[in-house]
């Protein structure tokens, strides 16, 4: 009787990147090699999308593939790099040739910028960025961040204009079929990010059942009121990490950062693991049922 | 042979890196918030906190608070971070309530320039218009800088990294000298140690410019001197930095038995 009623939201991999038109602007979720939504951005390569704007706090492969295959032309965010290893090296290159423009903010304002799209407010006030080159220097924005003296303490406040992408894009640990979603682990500025979006797309590690969710409404940190769509998404982070589910692949995040140097080899690798494979499920046969299972979190770690 | 533990290394049986994670742990007192982001500076923090201030509390900006960690982290999200934390929330709770809301002791961040007033850049390299090299950016870098109570630094000293002007200012030291950071609205304290593979630096309480602590053993201030782009300020007296004791080498090498942020063969 229940069952009936629940609202269906599920759709495939292939028919959520087909809903971002090009020149669309994207909340990218996920923070740092915590849940990037990696399979997301393969497909949206796959796809060949183009003039995309991204805004995100902290990011690295993902955006760097993204970067790469000339998806996103704009970035709005505080730090990109692969993390332990080096520089992205595909951002580099882009910026270089001038096909990637990036505009520099703090994390803090970055999460605030979302928040303020949530919350239904055109800026939220900070208190960084202050007296440096933050606020000083902007790469394409015309307004960027504006310092003024408090209405009410007279004190120097910096404010930064809030976010409302087109979507937002998050990649949960599991998700029911009529958006509710729960995410293990640190949430990074996916609670505000997936708010902030007029529409939202939600995948996830597993699909539960609407039993566990309503059974377990406490860790519903995305409810469904916010979320548009909702796709299964095993390994959807891999080559990084999921809380819970498994470990990053260290020796394939090296091979990509070797290999992407040069632009050949990144072309290589594209074609290798991205645009030479058809599907996300084949991209993970490509990479291996034995190598996946050993990256399994073990309890209770969770890494 | 028994060590007594107390008792300092020699020189020959510690590394650089090593001295320069014992500095930072050093800088972190029982009980404090310490925000820290990966590399030494975490090496640091969990040193401290086996040694001696058990009570510290570690914060990482993806949400990680009063971190136990046991193996050592990559990234600033890895979920190794999550080993017996208080919670693992995200940025508006780190970031913001704690960082922002006035309640971290002390902040770590590294640099790839800083200049005489402590001002640091992780962002660009070469002109803004048409950079060398394009670095990570802020991160939560400025965001610490603005609000912790104090703030380490741990870099490279070279030539080319302390400089007299930044390609870039990502993060604020105390700006163009005294009360500039109160003129400019910022709350935190600002830098306090600036640790490098040479010496630590301080700054001078009246016209907060930076100026030598102590020379690391073996290394003199001429050589200090020779590679610092920016005027540093020499005291008369300039001490040698306290070398590392055995329990401190001890407990580090455990911290990082893989040798990941500190690799063994480097002394």
């Amino acid at each position: 009787m229940v069952e009936a009623d629940v609202e269906d939201k599920r759709i495939t991999l292939k028919e959520a990147a087909n809903l971002i038109p090009d020149g669309a602007h994207l909340f990218w979720g996920g923070f740092g090699f915590q849940r990037p939504p990696m399979a997301f951005a393969h497909e949206l390569v796959r796809q060949g999308k183009r003039e995309l704007t991204i805004y995100t706090c902290g990011s690295e492969i993902d955006i760097d593939i993204l970067a790469g295959a000339k998806v996103v032309s704009k970035f709005e965010l505080a730090f990109f790099a692969i993390e332990g290893i080096g520089l992205a090296p595909n951002i580099q290159r882009r910026i270089r040739d001038g096909s990637v423009q990036i505009e520099d903010y703090t994390n803090l304002a970055m999460a605030l910028r979302f928040l303020g799209g949530a919350l239904g407010v055109p800026f939220m006030p900070l208190k960084s960025m202050l007296g440096t080159d933050l606020v000083a220097k902007s790469k394409f924005r015309t307004k960027k961040v504006k310092v003024i003296d408090c209405p009410f303490t007279g004190e120097k406040v910096a404010l930064v204009p809030s976010v409302r992408p087109d979507f937002s894009i998050i990649h949960a640990s599991r998700v029911d079929i009529e958006g509710n979603a729960q995410i293990d682990g640190i949430k990074g500025e996916d609670i505000e990010g997936a708010r902030a979006g007029k529409k939202t797309i939600v995948l996830a590690e597993e699909i539960v059942d609407v039993e566990f969710t309503r059974a377990n409404p406490d860790l519903t940190v995305i409810p469904n009121i916010y979320v548009t769509y909702v796709v299964e998404c095993p390994w959807g982070a891999y080559p990084m990490m999921v809380y819970n589910y498994y470990d990053y692949d260290m020796e394939h995040i090296r091979m990509y950062y070797q290999q992407c140097k040069t632009e050949e080899g990144w072309r290589k690798y594209c074609e290798e693991y991205i645009t030479g494979v058809e599907s996300h499920m084949e991209f993970l046969k490509k990479i291996g049922f034995e190598r996946l299972l050993k990256l399994r979190a073990r309890k209770p770690f969770g890494y | 042979m028994k060590k007594n533990l107390k008792e300092h290394a020699k020189p020959g049986e510690y590394s650089t890196l090593e001295l320069m994670a014992v500095c930072g742990a050093r800088a972190i007192k029982n009980g404090e918030v310490v925000f820290v982001g990966t590399g030494l500076p975490m090496v640091a923090a969990m040193l401290a906190k086996r040694l001696h201030a058990p009570k510290a509390k570690i914060v990482y900006e993806a949400g990680f608070i009063d971190s136990n960690a046991i193996d050592i982290a990559l990234s600033i999200a890895d979920s190794r971070l999550e080993y017996r934390a208080s919670a693992a929330i995200g940025l508006i709770e780190t970031l913001g309530m704690l960082l922002q809301g006035g309640r971290v002791d002390v902040g770590f961040v590294g640099a790839a320039q800083i200049d005489e007033y402590g001002n640091l850049n992780t962002t660009y390299i070469g002109d803004f218009e048409n950079p060398r090299v394009r670095l990570p950016g802020s991160g939560g870098g400025n965001d610490i800088v603005s609000s912790a109570k104090r703030i380490v630094v741990i870099m490279k000293h070279e030539k080319r990294k302390t400089v007299k002007k930044l390609d870039y200012m990502t993060s604020p030291g105390y700006l163009d000298g005294p009360n500039a950071r109160e003129r400019a609205g910022l709350r935190g304290g600002g830098p306090s140690l600036v640790v490098t593979n040479l010496c630590q630096m301080k700054f001078d309480e009246e016209t907060k410019r930076i100026r030598l602590a102590t020379v690391h053993p073996g290394v003199t201030v001429e050589t200090v001197l020779e590679n610092t782009g920016f005027d540093l300020i020499i005291p008369e007296q300039v001490l040698e930095t306290e070398p590392p004791t055995y329990e401190e080498l001890e407990i580090l090498r455990s911290v990082d038995p893989m040798g990941i942020y500190i690799p063994r063969e480097q002394k």
